[in-house]
C-alpha cells in the first residue's frame, strides 16, 4: 500500500495504517532528531511528541506536500521549541570561508585550511572520525543545521527543505551552502591541528 | 584564489551537486582548472558532504521502540476510540 493510501486510511481512523506509517518513518526522524539535539533523550522526545502531533493533527493534513514533508516539518517545530533556550550564534558570510590574501601571496600554497584531504579514514580511527563529524554539525546553528541536514543528508531536493523550514528557495541555498561551508572549515582545522598538514597534502 | 574566486563562491554547492546551467558549469570548470584554492575547496566540500553522510542512519532503539508504539496506541484510542 502506498504512503497517500495509508495516510487516507490512517485518516478514516485505521490504527494498523497510522503503525505503518510510524514504523516507516521514526527511524528518519530520531536519526534527524539526534542530529539536530545532539543527545539522544531529546531525540527519543522529539520522535514521540512529533508522532503524538500527528495524530492530534491527522485530519487537518491536506496532502499539499507528502506525508514526509509534513513529518520534518513537525519534528523541526518539536525540536526548534526544545532548543529554543539555546543562544545562537550565526555563521560568517560566505565570502569570508575564501581565504583572504593579498596580490603578493596569491600563489602561495600553505594557507590555513587549504589543503587537500586525502583520506581521512587512513588518518583517524573511524570512531574518532565519526565524532569529530557529529560535533562539528552539533556546533552549527540550528537553522543552517536544519537546512545542511535535510538537503545532504535526508537528501531532499532544495524546493522541499525550503518548504519544510518555511524560507524562499535563494535563503534556503545560502543557508545550506553557508552550513557546508562552516563544516568543511571546521574539519579542516581538526584534520590540521590533529595530523598536521603532511598527512592531507597530496604533494 | 583571485577576484573570480568570489564571482563563483555563491553557485558552489549547485556546482558540485550538477544542479547549474551548462555555461556557468565551463566557466567554473575553466576557473578550476587555473586555481588551486578553489580546485581544494572543491574537492573538500564534497568530501564534507561525503563524510557527514557516512553516519547517516540511525536506529531508534529497540526500548524505546516498545515505549513509542505504547505511547501511540494510547493516544490513537484517547482520539479516535473514545
Amino acid at each position: 500500500m502506498n504512503e497517500r493510501e495509508l495516510v487516507k486510511r490512517a485518516k478514516a481512523g485505521d490504527f494498523n495504517a497510522f503503525t505503518t506509517l510510524v514504523n516507516d518513518n521514526k527511524n528518519r526522524i530520531y536519526s534527524l532528531a539526534i542530529k539536530m539535539t545532539g543527545n539522544a533523550e531529546d531525540a527519543e522526545d522529539i520522535v514521540q511528541e512529533t508522532f503524538l502531533r500527528v495524530i492530534d493533527n491527522i485530519d487537518r493534513f491536506r496532502e499539499e506536500s507528502s506525508f514526509g514533508t509534513w513529518l520534518y516539518s513537525i519534528a523541526l517545530n518539536q525540536t526548534r521549541a526544545l532548543l529554543a533556550k539555546q543562544k545562537q550564534t550565526d555563521l560568517k558570510p560566505i565570502e569570508e570561508y575564501l581565504p583572504t590574501q593579498t596580490a603578493e601571496n596569491l600563489h602561495e600554497k600553505s594557507i590555513p585550511g587549504f589543503f587537500e584531504w586525502k583520506d581521512p579514514h587512513k588518518e583517524l580511527e573511524d570512531e574518532e572520525l565519526k565524532k569529530i563529524i557529529d560535533k562539528t554539525i552539533d556546533s552549527l546553528p540550528l537553522k543552517y543545521k536544519e537546512a545542511f541536514l535535510l538537503r545532504y543528508i535526508e537528501e531532499l531536493p532544495i524546493k522541499e527543505v525550503a518548504k519544510i523550514i518555511n524560507e524562499s528557495v535563494a535563503s534556503t541555498k545560502s543557508r545550506v551552502l553557508r552550513a557546508r561551508l562552516a563544516i568543511r572549515e571546521q574539519l579542516s582545522k581538526v584534520f590540521e591541528e590533529r595530523y598536521g598538514k603532511k598527512m592531507f597534502r597530496l604533494r | 584564489m583571485g577576484k573570480k574566486c568570489l564571482d563563483y563562491v555563491n553557485d558552489l554547492n549547485d556546482y558540485i551537486d550538477g544542479q547549474i546551467d551548462s555555461d556557468l558549469y565551463q566557466e567554473i570548470e575553466n576557473h578550476l582548472k587555473q586555481c588551486e584554492n578553489c580546485r581544494i575547496m572543491v574537492d573538500t566540500l564534497k568530501k564534507t558532504v561525503s563524510l557527514c553522510r557516512e553516519n547517516k542512519e540511525l536506529k531508534l532503539p529497540s526500548l524505546l521502540e516498545k515505549k513509542l508504539n505504547d505511547v501511540v496506541k494510547k493516544h490513537w484510542q484517547k482520539k479516535f476510540e473514545e
